[in-house]
């Protein structure tokens, strides 16, 4: 079987991309940058192009004050102080057993395997070990380096690093993430976060797909 | 936040139950309450001194945080009844639990276990304090030689016939744990007299907790333990001071009552149903 | 949205990638370091094995603050239990302790600070991240400092103890406001203002352990006391080792009322009087004892002789004769003379009481007649009966204060409200804001205290919150969202207790006082922040110089300049033990007859009084101290130094409250008297209870074992045992009213209504209605309102709230019992509420 370096690569980078784009958007509240980048017609146009409304984001007002809606609609979705969706997987979770739902023992699952694939939480993150974002950033860097291993000609270890990102989505990810997406889908009207839910969840289908050996 | 540090306990606190932190260190000591003293094999019991019971329900939410007993049902309960006319009236507090029965005269089995389909399941070894090997039958549920009975949710296959045969209606399904014998259902659970805490020297977390001394747990094979002695002075071996006596269960809990409360306020479960193993405060 | 397939993902990849080349790898990542991977290398499998670690700490769901041992896996906390090591506890924890867990991991949790967007109350918010909080806190008092009215800025606050309190304090001291709000007066204010009336700024312990008789007056012992794992457990070793017999007048069978010897049911507000009438009892029938007389002041007369006070006893307490107290308590005479008779025949005995003694009109008198119970029987301070509470004494670091200090009078009630409010009149500080005559605060800023919920016309306290107008800026510390931070402006997470760093000092029931710290058993969850490193923030961007950065490093300071605990081994031995207590110490029963040396420079004897004081320190000459005399000088209490007993100069009882006084037991007290409030301890008829029609009926409140009054309602483990707070009524009353037990009813009072559901039962005495004050949330997380959880209608909130099986939540009973006040100590009278009660 020939390797086709390049085009495993690319591949590889593309999904990188992908996570990496998912998780600043779930982070947190969205910064003036980040709609500015959305705005480019170069992304805007290909998120236009897929059907994916960015709705405020879009539209012809200043950038500040997109912010501003989407970060209340941000709290309001999974801050709170009211009804929110926390954005944990341990929230979500059925294995979990009576025990606490924040912070429970699949945090740890999900911190331990994290930390076993070399990287560390850094200690001005302030939020849970499970939190989407950290997961979907585990992902971007999983997927980052699986490139970097293509480009290197070491093919072992990108394809290692393949099947620990296969086991994350299957033990993690997979579980909770499309359920999420849809509670999201459901407890929003502000179409970039319906969307961005939708998107997360689509690429979930995807990413289950086209990793499924 | 602080060091991760582990805590200097000391003999006496281990003793008296105090830490379940120690269970990693337990074999290391020697274990205390739960030692038998004989080399015979221990016979875990409780007493429930009705006297000493102000209904607080510190043993119901310990028993909560240590075994992690989802919402809707109860390993461990205290119901309370009001009876009598104002102004005499009175209200009496009743610990129940599972009574970790000897099984009938006959054959020695209680008749949760007798109801498992999975039991006799296969044989295993159980090793007394001294060292010794003895062979019991396993199951789903099954009765340790040191008379604890326990579930294997592994084993289980959720079929429920144990949480019907239970005359005291302790037994209930885990919504969290599902039947290892059968993963469409969900597995049977009950007090297990925190075995996880007593294999390792400590006593359940209701004992541990009873600001009362109301709950007094121990080996009942050791005429020197603290519980031999109570069921000695009490005489508590007999029909009066065990719940449903007719049914030749043979409990292992026993009832410490000198005011005759436990017969007049304890009534049988209905058939099917579990609504009394619930613990409310009217 | 269409399915995506691969070609579109390329396609939004690659435009990412173009436009987002910085936006993937920002400061904002959660990762840091670099991806290690080598195949065969590492273990990704689930872990199997789990280390446990135990680290003590203490316990804050209620203010008896248990020493316990927290037990962590995986950085998770997994369970509580009591601290083996504890000389308070005896290794014991509560229901509520055991449950401590909840609160740091209940899906409602508050861990962002979140700022109102919206209008105040609709709902809106916008998480901030601290330093915008703190910078939007510190604009709006800054402007306080620079115009001189600190005093603008109001804290507050409801559970602060130990090291919560002074670092709060010093916070306030060094910004210079002293409008500080507190809760002692919805509590129990009127107990402590009737015994610092008497034997000064004492905290009253029964020493159940030698005890041979306790009589109990209106405590829930059994289920909820303010020191309650070290004294109930105590109390039931005492009954069932010893035979102790306890005899439990209430208005209702409480837990404590059943487990007692016997129950006496007492008609409601008769607790002092039936006191008076047993007081009658052994006075007539020479059952007291002589030897606490001469620390006793019965008349006018400081000197008057033994015998001359148990004269004026005597007439003092003539009227209240058994029969007479029978007909308006409901206790019959002959069980009122036989409890009087055991309790002071008893070689040693407790007379116990709370909320239901004091929570009434002339509260604070109930527990004067309580104290003189104990002082006649000679049971003061005395092995085994009515001890004086041993505490810690901690020592803490101190800022420097603020030049200016100014308070707002808003704290202790309307103007004649209130004679002594030395424990305030906090119910009403919502109504004196509203009422704006004394001022109001520009910042408002409350921690662990839900003004909207604990008071009495708890609606009005919600209104006067909701109003901008009255409050113009209002910070709201909390854990969870509750009936008070809806109305916020901007909400700070708190950290749970399991989160924080505190020393602590509640009362040791052995008379041995006994250290403890509290510590974190977990790094806080998201941005939780404790109050001390809040005030940090604060000072730093107002200007103000702390002595500490961090609580941590407040306790640790403390730790090393606390006699005793320094020692030991000062915050590292904290740290490892959790409790240190003087292992040599004895109580020190009796301390009022500590003889003391008078021969000091500048100690004289105030003729009047009996008094030894010293006049140098109290600031004046020795001609103007023998002229005006120890009670003319102002400020001459703080120079006390004994009193002369029967030609001995002993401790006594020093004046360290407000009260001015000698060393005697003020039993007849001149600051009563001065106020037009009967001098000596006596039976004074509830207003309202005068005018009652036939079928109004007496409401009272109560709490129950597994509840905090406010703070525990979103503990799933407790709310589902009590969740509901049906009203209790006696059959009598209720068949009269056509009401069967679980019909729906109407309570009504003058300022409202509720419905609730009827609790039909033969524990209650006829005439009355009990609701207990824990339930009726229109906030505190899905367990405890049913509502305002993260996802309410699927499956993916806390797994275990698809379990939750009650959908009851109570009714509240304050919105229909009025703030009003005993008018001797400022306490709320929750126990004196007329209301009609009907079938809905």
């Amino acid at each position: 079987m020939g390797t086709n370096w390049k085009e495993s690569a690319e591949s590889a980078k593309f999904r990188s991309n992908i996570y990496g784009l998912l998780a600043t958007v779930f982070r947190k509240e969205p910064s003036e940058a980040l709609i500015k980048e959305l705005r480019d017609p170069r992304l805007a146009g290909v998120f236009q192009d897929l059907g994916v409304d960015l709705g405020e984001v879009l539209k012809d007002i200043p950038e500040h004050e997109v912010v501003e809606t989407l970060s209340i609609e941000f709290t309001r979705l999974f801050i709170g102080p009211k009804d929110h969706i926390s954005a944990h997987e341990s929230i979500f979770t059925q294995l979990d057993g009576g025990m606490s739902a924040l912070w429970g023992t699949t945090t740890v699952a999900v911190k331990s395997f994290i930390e076993t694939a070399g990287l560390d939480y850094k200690q001005e993150f302030t939020g849970i070990p499970d939190h989407i974002s950290v997961e979907l950033e585990f992902m971007h860097k999983l997927a980052q380096w699986e490139a970097e291993k293509w480009e290197q000609k070491e093919s072992k270890s990108a394809e290692y690093c393949q099947s620990i990102q296969r086991m994350f989505l299957e033990q993690h990810l997979s579980c909770w993430l499309p359920r999420f997406c849809e509670e999201v889908m459901d407890k929003t009207s502000v179409p970039f976060y319906r969307n961005m839910a939708e998107l997360t969840r689509n690429f979930m289908r995807f990413e289950q797909q086209s990793t499924a050996h | 936040m602080s060091e991760s540090k582990t805590l200097d306990i000391s003999r006496r606190a281990f003793l008296s139950g105090a830490g379940a932190a120690a269970v990693g260190a337990a074999t290391l000591v020697t274990p205390g309450v739960s030692q038998a003293a004989t080399s015979d094999v221990p016979r875990w019991g409780m007493v429930m001194d009705l006297r000493r019971c102000i209904g607080c329900r510190a043993c119901t939410v310990a028993c909560k945080s240590e075994n992690d007993v989802s919402l809707g049902r109860f390993r461990a309960v205290i119901t309370e009844k009001t009876t009598g006319t104002f102004p005499n009236t009175k209200k009496t507090f009743l610990p129940l639990m599972c009574n970790h029965c000897e099984g009938n005269k006959k054959d020695g089995v209680p008749p949760c276990v007798k109801a498992c389909p999975e039991y006799p399941g296969k044989r295993a070894k159980f090793t007394t304090p001294d060292g010794q090997k003895i062979t019991y039958r396993t199951g789903a549920t099954y009765k340790r030689p040191d008379g604890l009975i326990l579930i294997d949710k592994e084993k289980c296959i959720g079929c429920g016939k144990c949480i019907d045969a239970c005359p005291y209606g302790v037994r209930s399904f885990d919504p969290f744990v599902k039947a290892g014998g059968d993963p469409t259902k969900q597995a049977a659970d009950k007090c297990d007299m925190c075995a996880h805490r007593v294999d390792n020297g400590l006593e359940p977390s209701c004992v541990n907790t009873c600001q009362g001394r109301a709950r007094i747990f121990g080996d009942l094979n050791n005429p020197n333990s603290e519980i031999s002695k109570l069921v000695k002075k009490h005489n508590l071996a007999q029909d009066a001071n065990v719940l449903l006596p007719d049914k030749g269960t043979d409990p292992h809990v026993y009832y410490i009552d000198p005011d005759n409360l436990l017969h007049a306020i304890y009534t049988e479960r209905k058939k099917k149903k579990l609504d009394h193993f619930v613990d409310q405060i009217t | 949205m269409k399915q995506f397939n691969r070609r579109d993902f390329v396609k939004l990849a690659a435009a990412t990638g173009t436009v987002m080349v910085t936006g993937l790898s920002t400061s904002q990542n959660a990762l840091a370091g670099d991806v290690r991977l080598q195949e065969g290398g590492r273990d990704f499998s689930p872990i199997t094995k789990k280390e446990r670690v135990a680290i003590p700490t203490t316990c804050w769901q209620c203010v008896t603050r248990d020493s316990m041992i927290g037990y962590v896996e995986d950085g998770r906390v997994v369970k509580l239990e009591g601290h083996p090591d504890s000389i308070r506890t005896l290794g014991k924890l509560c229901a509520k302790g055991q449950a401590g867990i909840n609160h740091v991991y209940f899906p409602d949790r508050i861990l962002y600070p979140m700022q109102r967007v919206g209008k105040r109350g609709e709902g809106k918010w916008k998480r901030i991240s601290w330093d915008d909080a703190l910078d939007l806190m510190a604009s709006k008092m800054k402007p306080l400092l620079d115009n001189g009215t600190p005093e603008l800025f109001m804290y507050q606050y409801g559970r602060h103890k130990g090291s919560q309190s002074s670092i709060m304090h010093d916070f306030m001291d060094a910004f210079g406001s002293q409008t500080i709000g507190t809760h002692t007066s919805v509590c129990e204010g009127p107990k402590w203002v009737g015994q610092e009336s008497l034997w000064g700024g004492m905290y009253d312990n029964w020493d159940y352990d030698h005890t041979d008789f306790v009589v109990n007056f209106g405590s829930n012992q059994f289920e909820t006391h303010t020191n309650h794992i070290p004294t109930s457990q105590r109390l039931i070793r005492a009954m069932v080792d010893r035979n102790v017999p306890l005899y439990t007048f209430d208005v209702r069978l409480s837990n404590t009322a059943a487990k007692s010897t016997e129950w006496v049911p007492i008609n409601v507000g008769m607790d002092g009087l039936v006191m008076l009438s047993m007081v009658n009892v052994i006075m007539n029938e020479g059952l007291f004892r002589r030897d606490h007389l001469q620390y006793m002041r019965v008349s006018p007369d400081y000197h008057a002789t033994d015998d001359e006070k148990i004269d004026a006893i005597k007439q003092h307490v003539a009227k209240f004769t058994p029969e007479f107290a029978s007909e308006k308590s409901g206790v019959p005479a002959d069980k009122i003379r036989m409890i009087a008779r055991g309790y002071a025949k008893a070689n040693a005995a407790c007379l116990i009481g709370y909320r239901g003694t004091v929570m009434h009109y002339h509260g604070a008198d109930q527990e004067r007649a309580a104290m003189l119970l104990s002082a006649i029987t000679n049971n003061l301070d005395r092995k085994g009966g009515r001890v004086m509470g041993v505490g810690a004494s901690w020592k803490h670091p101190s800022s420097p204060k603020a030049k200016l200090q100014k308070g707002l009078d808003i704290t202790n009630g309307f103007p004649g409200e209130a004679a002594f409010p030395t424990h305030q009149c906090s119910q009403q500080n919502l109504p004196m804001i509203k009422d704006g005559r004394n001022g109001r605060p520009q910042v408002y800023w409350s921690s662990c205290n839900n003004q909207a919920f604990i008071n009495g016309n708890n609606n009005e306290a919600e209104a006067i919150l909701a109003d901008e107008k009255l409050i113009p800026f209002y910070v709201n510390t909390n854990i969870v969202y509750d009936e008070s931070s809806q109305y916020a402006d901007l909400i700070l997470p708190d950290v749970t207790y399991l989160e924080r760093w505190d020393y602590e000092d509640m009362v040791s029931p052995t008379g041995v006082g006994e250290y403890s710290i509290r510590q974190p058993l977990i790094k806080p969850l998201g941005e939780a922040r404790d109050q001390g490193e809040v005030f940090y923030g604060l000072a730093q961007r107002l200007g103000i110089e702390l002595a500490y950065k961090t609580k941590e490093e407040y306790v640790r300071k403390s730790c090393e300049m606390t006699p005793g605990v320094k020692e030991a081994g000062g915050f590292e031995y904290m740290k490892k033990h959790g409790v240190w207590h003087d292992k040599k110490a004895k109580p020190n029963y009796g301390f009022y007859e500590a003889k003391v040396d008078v021969s000091g420079d500048g100690v004289i004897l105030d003729k009047k009084t009996g008094v030894y004081w010293d006049y140098k320190k109290a600031g004046v000459s020795k001609t103007e101290a023998e002229s005006k005399g120890y009670l003319g000088v102002e400020g001459a209490k703080k120079a006390y130094v004994a009193q002369n007993i029967n030609g001995t100069p002993r401790l006594a009882y020093p004046p360290n409250t407000s009260f001015t006084k000698s060393g005697l037991l003020d039993f007849y007290s001149d600051n009563f008297a001065a106020k037009g409030f009967p001098a000596f301890p006596t039976y004074t008829p509830i207003p309202e209870h005068q005018k009652m029609d036939k079928d109004d009926l007496h409401l009272t409140t109560y709490k129950v074992a597994v509840h905090t009054h406010s703070r525990t309602a979103h503990c799933k483990w407790l709310s589902e045992i009590k969740h509901d707070n049906p009203a209790w009524i006696n059959s009598k009353t209720a068949a009269a009213r056509g009401i069967k037990d679980g019909d729906s009813i109407k309570v009504k009072s003058d300022i409202g209504e509720i419905t609730t559901t009827a609790h039909v039962t033969e524990g209650i005495i006829p005439g009355i209605i009990a609701i207990s004050h824990h339930f009726g949330r229109k906030h505190s997380g899905i367990y405890g309102s049913g509502k305002k959880s993260p996802t309410t209608v699927t499956a993916s909130s806390d797994p275990d709230a698809k379990n939750m099986w009650w959908d009851k939540h109570g009714t509240h009973p304050n919105s229909i019992i009025p703030n009003s006040s005993d008018p001797i100590s400022g306490g709320q009278r929750w126990m004196d509420t007329v209301v009609k009660v009907s079938k809905a």
